[in-house]
């Protein structure tokens, strides 16, 4: 545990210091990850698959807002649409400018989510998102984690049925529409995951808050078996097909990486709680007060001492 | 020669600058009706805007039954449904919008009054006065 909260401290000193680069590297990382794995599985448009294309659009936003990103990843996955079918890019253009207008309208900062929420997903550990976004921020967070949900299996239904999508001469332009909305509208599983993500979120939320001990840990353990219960409740009354195994295993990387999370920034001494009590002219107050956990890292500085060659005095 | 004072209150002024000034300064320069009311005005497009565009795909998705069906009163039925599903729609945003306004010029406001006590904390340490700090009983700096 000391070696851990060295680590972490050190981590800290290194983040303070080299920021102005550990910032723009995060992003980069951030949006190659974006546009490789779009080039990956939705890979439509022959220009935008040369491997250089993801690379510079990632240098370039390593330099930009996280909106930015989100909006040239959008961007991004229309043009990639746009090589399969018209009317499944007019789809998702529309859902998102309508986000953008409605929700995004208030500036409230968490843009970012939307990338995020598929790229959990493709990285097969989606059940992190909630118990991650409720230990950071707030309910109304479910809007876009849920958007970035919606967008994902857009894609997946994309990936699966390219060749339906792509074969031009069974139906007319209105009937594939139709086809398409009725598939996104009728999608049982991402409904059941919008469900189950955005109540494992309001349970983590509610439960961080609490003034309880642990309760960024008891918070995390309620998410994940709200996770759980909802998706094997679905899995029974819509007839949902989930693969056991991924599901568990996913749980397990989920807690495992919200551990960390907590680990870094939410460290506590709780037997160290102190309460105390006090009164101004119009409150009482109950304060409890627990102390964070830190220590000073190890200064081990080295000394070379080189002992000089005397000089006898000549004669 | 250097007034560590000074320094100290100025990189506090400047951090909060940097962290409180996006949320502050660009609300504080209005009224709160004027604040509010003009951002209601942009929410108002902003909704008019994606309800069009969802009507838009529900045409399209409706299209085909209505080009089969097509009959004056169905469609009148169909006008004033929207209509009132568009009034609905904009009240209940109108009021979030309303809500998440008024919460932010009154942060806004709260904010500006800390930033404005801490000039003034500033301005004392200029005017002459150059006896150090000393903390009082009750924690306050004179």
């Amino acid at each position: 545990m000391m070696g851990l909260l060295v680590l972490k401290e050190r981590l800290k000193g290194f983040y303070a210091r080299f920021d102005i680069y550990v910032n723009p590297l995060i992003k980069f990382i951030f949006s190659c990850m974006a546009f490789f794995l779009m080039n990956g599985n939705i890979g439509f448009s022959s220009k935008l698959t040369e491997p250089f294309v993801p690379l510079v659009l990632a240098l370039v936003c390593s330099f930009l807002p996280y909106g930015a990103i989100s909006f040239l990843a959008s961007g991004f996955m229309l043009i990639h649409l746009s090589g399969i079918s018209l009317e499944i890019t007019l789809v998702m253009a529309i859902f998102i400018v309508v986000v953008g207008l409605l929700y995004y309208g208030f500036q409230p900062g968490d843009s970012y989510l939307l990338v995020l929420t598929p790229l959990f997903f493709l990285l097969k550990i989606p059940y992190a998102i909630p118990l991650i976004v409720g230990l950071s921020g707030s309910i109304v967070s479910v809007i876009p984690v849920s958007c970035g949900v919606f967008i994902y299996y857009t894609l997946l239904y994309v990936k699966q049925n390219a060749g339906v999508l792509t074969n031009d001469m069974s139906v007319n332009e209105v009937q594939k529409f139709m086809q398409i909305m009725n598939s996104l509208l009728a999608n049982k599983q991402m409904l059941l995951m919008v469900g189950a993500f955005a109540l494992a979120l309001l349970v983590v939320v509610i439960v961080r808050n609490l003034s309880v001990d642990y309760s960024w840990l008891i918070a995390i353990i309620a998410g994940t078996i709200t996770q759980l219960s909802v998706i094997f409740i679905g899995d029974i009354a819509l007839n949902v097909t989930v693969s056991v195994l991924g599901l568990l295993l996913g749980m397990l990387v989920s807690i495992l990486i919200s551990a960390i999370y907590t680990f870094f920034v939410f460290a506590v001494d709780y037997s160290r709680t102190e309460y105390v009590q006090f009164e101004d002219d119009d409150y009482y107050y109950y304060v409890k007060a627990v102390p964070k956990l830190t220590v000073s890292t190890p200064d081990v500085k080295v000394q070379k001492i080189n002992a000089t060659k005397l000089q006898r005095p000549q004669r | 020669m250097l007034s560590e004072e000074k320094i100290k209150l100025m990189t506090s002024l400047a951090m909060f600058e940097k962290h409180e000034g996006k949320r502050i300064f660009p609300v504080n320069r209005y009224f709160k009706g004027d604040y509010i009311g003009s951002k209601l005005f942009q929410s108002f497009f902003n909704y008019t805007l994606s309800f069009v565009l969802c009507l838009f795909l529900w045409g399209l998705y409706y299209m085909e039954r209505w080009l089969s069906t097509m009959d004056v009163t169905r469609l009148t039925g169909a006008g004033i449904r929207i209509g009132i599903f568009y009034g609905i729609g904009l009240l209940v945003y109108l009021s979030i919008s309303f809500l998440i306004y008024r919460k932010r010029y009154e942060y806004a406001i709260r904010g500006g009054k800390v930033y404005l006590s801490k000039l003034k904390r500033l301005d004392k340490r200029y005017e002459g006065n150059t006896r150090p700090l000393k903390r009082t009983k009750g924690g306050r700096t004179s």
